[in-house]
């Protein structure tokens, strides 16, 4: 019965193959086609543009309080190229960027926002979840989907998402067992922003690195920088390799900062120093991977400020598209909430769908019979 | 065509926002995007951007004042046009309440089961709302099988202050109840403006005490009605209130041109502190003055090393505050504060001096915290550090905190004395004024000496004026005599 150490053999990496200068590490540098280089940075660049423009879109009434996404583009980007459409994609809220490389439509997201519960529905061809607002709920459902994959013998990969902040939640402690346990074929990645809206990650955890909890778990973990795209699709790449083949989960941690706000009710200057967010301002993840692929070669500054003009046209038509959708009899029908719950309708449902089809009949009547201006909501049903 | 701009909630349930800038003219032409306003609410300050290109036709808010979400901001038109067609542009902005109803307020059906009219804040003609008296806002419920819409906040406060929320005239969106609705029913202040007289009597005592912690409250509010005279009188606003004066004062511009600037930041709180300190704290003020001729001439010989040792300056304020530390701890009672309610002196035993410095915005008061502990030379840096920093709008919040006496010093600009007013909930303040040459009487000869004014305003509820005259006479000893500094210890 002697007191012995137990040896734990685990060592955490950090992983940066393209710095903020540009420099790339040549022998750790992925082999990407310039096509899919391209597509890379051209949602990176959609994502932080819609992200910008709905910011003032919330500032003018067009859109309710959102999570901004601004500077987690490589993190989401770097990791969602690195699987398949038929893989799963389970995001929390600060992927914009990687949900619009999944397909999801712009409307959609600018619908999701403005409270319209057909935002939330994935476009088709792929195997998305839908955002995640409530922090780390969204792990949970990973590590499910994972273990229902092993039983099903599907050989796929879950890639979920969260913050620093979640990793504080049990949901993190719980999916990360479940799947570690269960060899779950889930990538998680967290997006360490530093910032907990204004908890800082010095009072988060009291350790090195948050990659080094998937010791715990018995799971690798690797810690990336999160503003190296390059750096987030090897490491996740590698992630996803070793789920297909039956290794399990990994977590991956990409050091990142937000360059906005929490959401758009939140003031970062009463937490943060100014001299802190200028420097990470310079480690910003677009510029360096521009510069990456102006120097390799594979755009030209000119096909940059074209892609910028194209960007912000899809964009503007987007948000068009929204908001005449937003104003549909459809999209304004309230009877509409009753549908998606259930496949076929509950009796219950079925009784609370016509009594609130009785009340609208009633004050439709109501106020043709008092003359009154009409109530905004029956004025753009007609 | 014309359109309106209408104040967006720009956060998560923010009902209203300061506008802290303006940074568009009339006539200007602007493009989608361009910042028109620079604004405050609860969390944040934000930028507001233009929604709209065209020329700015009319701006209906002004700087300093407090608009409601759903308050028209500003009407811009579509560049070469005049307003053409009205029945479109009133359509138009109908449709950008629409949208904001829509998103920003879930809530906005409960107006409309109200039986009043279903359309309330968001109209497009709203004028700028301002406080909880605006006339726009809507009749109170007077339907009581309708339950009246408030956050579950609100109901417990109501429930507190035993309110009857349908006795309450709301000022929130689609007639919202809000906190500050039932706050100032309480207080009775708005009973006299609704002119029901039921069910408030007994609760102003309870909003007394809520009312400091209230901060979206006017001056009306804050001086004229919650107050323990207001409430004796019980006439309502019989107090005189800032704000009831401009109606009383005769039309300026008929002599000269003139101009006028809202009343705001550090100006408005001053105004306010000022008001509060004039009102409730009985003062009287004592005069003396200090033969410095000696320490005068100590200072001037220790200037130069002091200031190559240390980099800062050895003045004749850091010695007072010295002094000042020495006779509050003799005569505690200038180190306390009054708690009314309970019919308490609180006596502080920590020595934190504030010291009055002038700037550009107004006089701000920074505090040399725990001064007991700290020797001269550590006084004489802090004091320039924070008065340097204060002056270039740098200060921390913390060094701004926790007071417990205050020194002002004019002696720089000039003054043969003065009568300055305590730094609420202070008991009293030190003025220096200007320290100078005189003639003066000594040992039967007329000699020329070095000559400091000071007058000591205290309040006469916590001190009396014997004590007042030891308090200065103890500070003199001091500067006439500094040997006292180590003979004491």
């Amino acid at each position: 019965m002697p007191r012995k150490p137990i040896e734990i053999t685990e060592k955490i990496e950090y992983l940066s193959i393209l710095d903020e200068n540009a420099n790339v590490d040549t022998k750790l540098e992925p082999k990407l086609d310039n096509d899919t280089l391209k597509k890379m940075y051209r949602f990176m660049l959609l994502g932080r543009r819609t992200d910008e423009r709905m910011l003032k879109m919330q500032r003018t009434g067009r859109l309710g309080t959102f999570p901004q996404a601004s500077g987690h583009e490589a993190v989401s980007i770097g990791s969602v190229s690195a699987i398949e459409k038929s893989d799963w994609h389970i995001p929390a809220y600060r992927e914009l960027a990687g949900m619009l490389y999944r397909g999801w439509s712009l409307e959609k997201i600018i619908l999701y926002w403005n409270g319209y519960e057909e935002g939330a529905v994935p476009p088709k061809g792929v195997n998305d979840l839908p955002y995640c607002v409530p922090v780390a709920s969204q792990l949970l459902h990973a590590a499910g989907v994972g273990m229902a994959m092993n039983i099903k013998g599907d050989k796929k990969v879950a890639l979920t998402y969260f913050g620093d902040g979640s990793s504080s939640e049990g949901d993190f402690h719980e999916a990360l067992n479940f799947a570690s346990v269960f060899k779950a074929p889930v990538i998680f990645v967290c997006q360490n922003n530093q910032y907990a809206i204004s908890v800082p990650l010095s009072k988060q955890m009291n350790c090195k690195t948050l990659a080094q909890r998937a010791v715990a778990y018995g799971m690798p973990g690797i810690k990336v920088d999160g503003n190296d795209v390059l750096a987030m699709y090897v490491a996740t790449k590698e992630a996803v390799d070793r789920a297909k083949a039956g290794g399990g989960p990994t977590l991956i941690e990409g050091l990142t900062y937000r360059f906005t706000p929490h959401t758009t009710a939140d003031d970062p200057k009463r937490y943060r120093s100014e001299e802190e967010s200028k420097e990470w301002f310079g480690k910003e993840p677009l510029t360096r991977f521009a510069k990456y692929l102006q120097n390799k070669g594979v755009m030209t500054a000119k096909d940059l400020e074209e892609m910028e003009a194209e960007v912000d046209a899809e964009i503007r038509a987007g948000i068009e598209r929204s908001e005449t959708l937003s104003k549909s009899e459809e999209l304004m029908n309230p009877l509409a909430m009753f549908d998606h719950l259930y496949s076929t309708e509950t009796e219950h449902l079925k009784e609370q769908k016509e009594e609130l089809r009785q009340y609208l009949e009633h004050k439709k009547k109501g106020k043709k019979q008092q003359n009154h201006t009409a109530h905004p909501e029956v004025s753009s049903a007609k | 065509m014309s359109q309106d701009f209408l104040l967006p909630d720009l956060g998560e349930g923010i009902h209203e926002a300061e506008i802290i800038a303006i940074k568009v003219k009339v006539g200007q032409s602007v493009k989608e995007d361009d910042i028109l306003f620079e604004v405050e609410t609860d969390k944040a300050v934000v930028e507001v951007p233009s929604p709209f290109t065209g020329t700015v036709e009319a701006i209906h808010v002004k700087e300093g004042e407090t608009a409601k979400t759903g308050c028209n901001m500003i009407t811009i038109g579509s560049g070469s046009g005049d307003a053409k067609a009205p029945a479109k542009e009133e359509k138009k902005a109908e449709k950008v309440a629409d949208t904001k109803t829509q998103i920003l307020t879930p809530v906005g059906k409960a107006s409309e089961a109200n039986g009043g009219n279903g359309k309330t804040a968001p109209a497009p003609t709203a004028a700028p709302a301002q406080t909880a008296a605006n006339s726009q806002s809507p009749a109170h419920h007077v339907n009581r099988d309708i339950p009246v819409p408030a956050a579950p906040a609100v109901r417990a406060l109501a429930r507190e202050l035993k309110v009857d929320l349908y006795d309450v005239r709301p000022s929130g969106p689609h007639g919202r109840v809000m906190k500050e609705d039932v706050r100032s029913y309480a207080a009775g202040a708005l009973e006299s403006r609704v002119g029901s007289g039921s069910g408030s009597g007994s609760s102003s005592a309870v909003a007394t005490s809520l009312r400091p912690a209230q901060p979206a409250i006017s001056l009306h509010d804050k001086y004229g009605g919650g107050d323990d005279k207001a409430d004796k009188t019980s006439g309502g606003s019989s107090m005189p209130s800032m704000q009831s004066t401009p109606s009383n004062l005769p039309d300026f511009s008929k002599q000269g041109e003139v101009e006028r600037v809202p009343l705001r930041s550090i100006r408005k709180k001053i105004a306010q502190a000022m008001m509060k300190s004039w009102t409730t704290i009985p003062h009287v003020t004592t005069f003396d003055e200090a033969d410095i001729t000696g320490l005068n001439a100590t200072l001037k010989s220790a200037e130069k090393s002091f200031a190559e040792k240390t980099g800062s300056r050895l003045t004749l304020t850091a010695v007072v505050i010295k002094a000042v530390v020495s006779a509050l701890q003799k005569y505690p009672q200038f180190n306390s504060s009054l708690d009314d309610e309970k019919s308490e002196i609180i006596f502080k035993k920590y020595y934190n001096i504030g010291i009055a410095v002038a700037t550009e915005k107004g006089l701000i008061v920074p505090v040399i915290h725990n001064a007991d502990q700290k020797s001269l030379t550590q006084i004489a840096i802090e004091l320039q550090d924070i008065a340097n920093k204060t002056r270039a709008g740098k200060v921390e919040l913390e060094k701004l905190q926790g007071g417990t006496f205050t020194i002002t010093n004019i002696g720089a600009i000039g003054g043969t004395n003065m009568s300055p007013m305590i730094n609420h909930p202070e008991c009293a303040i030190l003025g220096m004024a200007r320290g100078a040459d005189k003639p003066i009487v000594r040992n039967g000869n007329i000699e020329i000496g070095t000559i400091l004014p000071l007058a000591l305003s205290f309040d006469h509820r916590l001190a009396d004026g014997a004590e007042a005259a030891y308090f200065v006479r103890h500070i003199i000893n001091h500067l006439e005599h500094p040997l006292n500094f180590i003979l004491e210890n």
